[in-house]
């Protein structure tokens, strides 16, 4: 349980290179260099940064449409991202997929997903496979507080816990489905409260603390490895931006944005970093250039990167 | 006119101990039904006018929703006057109001730690609390309707006096020399950097521990004295026990579900007032169960214990010194005003 | 007549059949105080209250609930907000609305509208892009329909509400922003009247949706090298309007079908099949079909225009019969 500076360092590093990630493609949306549809995550960082933190490249994750987060943090390539987010030849998806289903299978990725709650029984189906091969491996299943009230939220979670199954449930409850907040959309606050029908563990931490989510995660992630069956945290955050690129967000209140804003997980572990002598802030400086660095060449390789040939339209349906 | 407060903590039963440990869950519908069960009971006690704290949930507000129309006593209902924060110190805002606006009992729905925010704010008023926590050393685990009818009876004057109200004890965290903090059970140093998840669950964390009151029934950190040398409730004394050197060994259940071995160095009684330092900065000091103070490098922090802590009510002694005086004896029924309490 | 939008065309209708028909109430995801993902239903949340119903994500009981109002006797206008996530609520469709009425044996009824809308063009990939019309059309107990005009919008919808059968009514994205000439106040367009937007004696196309649009820019190239296509925009693809497909084959003995959604399996294959069945001897050459390929729809924009029926390949498929 005890963080090292270096582990602290590495969440501190993986947040910023969302939000740096993000930043910029909320520029190039503006610009218009991105076509259809971008969801940001940012604000939210500190959730996919203290959860991705327990998994090895062999464990799985379903992702959202809101995913950049959850690949960065699972360690998917920014350049390849970026590519894939521009729609060019060298994306992740070779341009066919977009913002919305960057997937790295190779580093257990199973997607970012256009449909809510389409991850929850598929990252029962990873887990049933992570079983079944009894190599202690687990799946991580992200979705929102939106994604909490589909009918596949409960078809997954009760059939996760009668299998038993080592798959740990994600909700970010950043209590907006597109504009309908959480008070209009279920008539409970916690939603790690509906553990308790499924017979699952569930608890409720501060999803802006990544400390916080790096611990219950860890212990959800050590009961799957065991064999303990499944879990539920629910983290708690907001999303800075509109759903998506575009969405002004007319319907949040700003006082709440206010507060959301001064929560921001990445300054409150900079302080701690600063704080427990692990980092002057020069040093925190420093990753900041790196990673806007590495961002910048992940648009330059979009940019310089070649568009698919037509002819592609036609391959990947079938696998031969 | 009899006054009231209630609050009801809706983030308590929450957190990683349900991960970590086997915590009660405590959801919030749960919570509506016990404060509905308390309502009935302060009318029947002879409350007329509740105050509540006001959160996101709206327990009490729902509570009163949900009582059948036929059922619904004639209780003049309201908001404490406070901004919610959506933290932990809306409990304390809310029992500092509920004081200024002259509750003479609190109830409280919570854990440790919500009692501990409570404390905080409640002055001399009495509070009986319930626990709908983790760790409930400090609340009572009651029934409802029982827990309404002894705030009741308290705040209306039927019951009183030093055996049905009495001080607690409470320790008083001291940052360079000023009081910083309060804790009604607990306060640990614990060797770590973050308050993150909040709950302990690593005993090898454990630096230091302060107890006001540790018996062999506890759950918590207070367990640990309870095994080593009891302390009652209301006895003038507390116990210090030093972690750092592995010299013994004692099995206590720090969290529930969570029986372990915790090592220690050696413990010893403390007096009202004395002060016990911190030894080692940085570190974290855990109140009532949950990490709660970040203590920098060089702070001069120490605990002291103090034996002016809240008031706290006993329900059964309340209860019965009501019977005692025929409080809820009525008329003989056919004079009876139909429907009228006494 | 008044010029609006499709958008506003479709508000219109609804709005016209609110004020008509207080069993008429909207409901599905963002539809409220948000106006809709695309702003169609904006502002009717205020100008009906407690007429208009944001819903969870909850497609399953979005459709199922409409099904259980209508079979009691309201008149739902339920919103899908993208054609895709039929998926989600497909057995209440096609087990459910569509099949209460026969089984019942023919003493229920299910008036309700599923709104969605289809269609690529906007770079939103292989989940948000589709079109789907053929899988509701292989339902019987169900009607569909695709306006393609911003009077047919308004029309259709009105029609679509009174109509006593469940309905998919499926808008297109490329056409939200379309303006034209709508009719004031009534207005119904029957559901199953295909409407001919061009007249030509060459060559029969038919399509709906957006595709209307491609298939009239086409004839007006082809118009320019001499050859005159009919474009019938079918609005219902069920129920289908047979007689006025055919009498234009009979008329121009060739047929070109141009449909955005893929190719097996797509509803221009029951056109096919109808004309080749009842009108074999009409035609002079074969039937042509103009349509995406069998694929999910690609997400580059490159891609996605290699993907989608074009102008040029409309006019490729006519050329070849000449
Ligand atoms: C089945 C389905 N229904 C509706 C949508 C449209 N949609 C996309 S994101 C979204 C909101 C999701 O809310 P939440 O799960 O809380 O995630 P958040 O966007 O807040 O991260 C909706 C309704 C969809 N993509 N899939
Ligand atoms: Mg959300």
């Amino acid at each position: 349980m005890a963080l090292t500076p270096k582990d602290l360092l590495a969440f501190y590093r993986t947040m910023v290179t969302i939000r740096t990630f993000e930043t910029k493609a909320a520029e190039l949306f503006a610009a218009g260099k991105l076509p259809g549809f971008v969801h940001l995550y940012i604000g939210e960082e500190a959730a996919a940064t203290g959860v991705c933190a327990n998994l090895t490249d062999a464990d799985y994750i379903t992702s959202t449409h809101r995913g950049h987060g959850h690949l960065i943090a699972k360690g998917g390539r920014v350049d390849l991202m970026m590519a894939e987010l521009y729609g060019k030849a060298t994306g992740y998806c070779k341009g066919k997929g977009g913002s919305m289903h960057i997937a790295d299978v190779d580093l257990g990725i199973l997607g970012a997903n256009g449909i809510v709650g389409a991850g929850q029984p598929i990252a029962v189906g990873a887990a049933f496979a992570c079983k079944y091969r009894g190599n202690g491996t687990v799946a991580v299943c992200f979705f929102g507080d939106g994604a909490a009230n589909r009918g596949t939220f409960h078809e997954a979670l009760n059939l996760a816990s009668i299998w038993k199954l080592p798959v740990v449930f994600i909700c970010e409850n950043n209590m907006y489905g597109i504009s309908n907040c959480q008070r209009d959309h279920m008539n409970i606050v916690d939603i790690a409260d509906r553990a308790a029908a499924y017979g699952i563990p569930g608890a409720t931490v501060d999803g802006n603390d990544v400390v916080a989510v790096y611990e219950a995660a860890a212990e959800a992630v050590r009961r799957a490895r065991g064999g303990d069956g499944p879990s539920l945290i629910e983290c708690k955050t907001w999303r800075w931006r509109g759903h998506f690129e575009g969405d002004p967000g007319a319907y949040k209140n700003p006082d709440e944005q206010k507060a959301w804003l001064a929560k921001d997980p990445i300054p409150r572990l900079a302080q701690k970093l600063i704080d427990l002598g692990h980092a002057t802030a020069a040093d925190l400086a420093a990753i900041d250039d790196e990673v806007k660095a590495q961002v910048a060449a992940a648009v330059d390789f979009a940019e310089q990167s070649p568009d698919p040939d037509p002819a592609d339209v036609l391959t990947d349906v079938y696998a031969s | 006119m009899a006054t009231v407060g209630i609050i009801a903590n809706p983030a308590s039963g929450k957190d990683i101990r349900r991960l970590v440990a086997y915590g009660t869950v405590f959801d919030n519908q749960e919570k509506v039904n016990i404060v509905r069960r308390i309502l009935l009971g302060l009318a029947a006690a002879g409350v007329s006018r509740v105050l509540y704290m006001p959160d996101y949930y709206g327990i009490v507000p729902r509570a009163v929703e949900g009582l059948s129309s036929r059922d619904r006593p004639p209780l003049d209902l309201a908001a404490a006057d406070i901004r919610l924060t959506a933290t932990q110190d809306d409990s304390m805002h809310a029992a500092a109001a509920m004081v200024e606006a002259g509750a003479r009992c609190l109830v409280t729905l919570g854990g440790d730690g919500t009692s501990r925010m409570v404390a905080k704010g409640c002055g001399d008023v009495p509070v009986l609390a319930l626990s709908t926590g983790t760790n409930n050393v400090f609340p009572v685990m009651l029934e409802g309707t029982a827990a309404g009818l002894a705030a009741g009876v308290v705040a209306c004057g039927a019951a009183g006096g030093p055996d049905v109200v009495r001080r607690a004890k409470k320790l008083t965290i001291l940052k360079n020399g000023r009081p910083a903090d309060t804790a009604l059970i607990d306060a640990v140093v614990l060797e770590d950097s973050f308050v993150g998840s909040r709950a302990i669950w690593d005993v090898g964390q454990l630096r230091q521990i302060v107890l006001t009151r540790g018996e062999p029934h506890n759950i918590g950190i207070s367990a640990i004295g309870g095994q080593l040398a009891p302390v009652g409730p209301f006895e003038p004394r507390g116990l210090a026990v030093a972690c750092g050197a592995p010299v013994a060994a004692v099995l206590a259940p720090i969290a529930p579900g969570v029986v372990v071995p915790v090592t220690y160095e050696h413990y010893r009684e403390i007096a009202p007032g004395e002060e016990v330092p911190v030894a080692r900065t940085p570190c974290i000091l855990a109140l009532d169960g949950e990490r709660e103070v970040e203590v920098r490098a060089g702070e001069q922090v120490s605990i002291r214990l103090d034996l002016d802590g809240p008031a706290v009510v006993d329900h059964k002694a309340a209860l019965a010194a009501a019977a005692a005086s025929g409080y809820f004896r009525l008329p003989p029924p056919a004079a009876q005003n139909p429907g009228r309490k006494p | 007549m008044k010029k609006m939008t499709y958008a506003e065309a479709i508000r219109d209708g609804l709005r016209v059949e609110m004020q008509r028909d207080p069993s008429v109430y909207l409901c599905g995801e963002d539809v409220g105080k948000f106006g809709g993902c695309f702003g169609v239903t904006a502002g009717l949340v205020d100008e009906f209250p407690g007429r208009v119903l944001d819903t969870p994500i909850t497609e399953t009981a979005i459709i199922g609930s409409a099904v259980g109002a209508a079979a009691a006797g309201l008149r739902p206008v339920a919103e899908i907000m993208f054609v895709d996530f039929t998926g989600v609520c497909m057995d209440e469709l096609f087990n459910q609305a569509s099949k209460m009425r026969y089984m019942f044996g023919g003493k229920a009824k299910v008036p309700m509208v599923l709104r969605t809308i289809c269609g690529g063009g906007l770079g939103a990939a292989a989940q948000h892009s589709q079109c789907m019309e053929a899988w509701f059309a292989h339902i019987p107990g169900i009607k569909t329909v695709l306006p393609a005009t911003p009077a047919d919008a308004k029309g259709l919808m009105a029609a679509a509400i009174r109509d006593d059968n469940p309905v998919v009514y499926i808008e297109h994205k490329q056409l939200l922003g379309l303006s034209g000439d709508v009719p004031a106040g009534e207005y119904l367009v029957p559901l199953g009247q295909a409407d001919i937007k061009r007249a030509g004696g060459d060559v029969t196309i038919v399509t709906w949706s957006w595709m209307v649009h491609r298939a009239l820019a086409a004839a007006e190239a082809l118009a320019r090298e001499g050859i005159a296509a009919e474009i019938i925009d079918l609005r219902s693809v069920v129920p289908l309007d047979k007689e006025t497909i055919l009498k234009s084959v009979a008329k121009t003995n060739k047929l070109v079908i141009v449909h955005e959604a893929v190719k097996t399996g797509g509803f221009g294959g029951e056109v096919a099949a109808v004309v080749a069945e009842e009108g074999f001897d009409l035609l002079d050459t074969p039937i042509k079909r103009v349509t995406a390929p069998d694929t999910p729809v690609p997400f580059s924009a490159v891609l996605e225009k290699a993907y989608l029926p074009s102008e040029g390949k409309i006019i490729q498929a006519v050329k070849e019969l000449f």
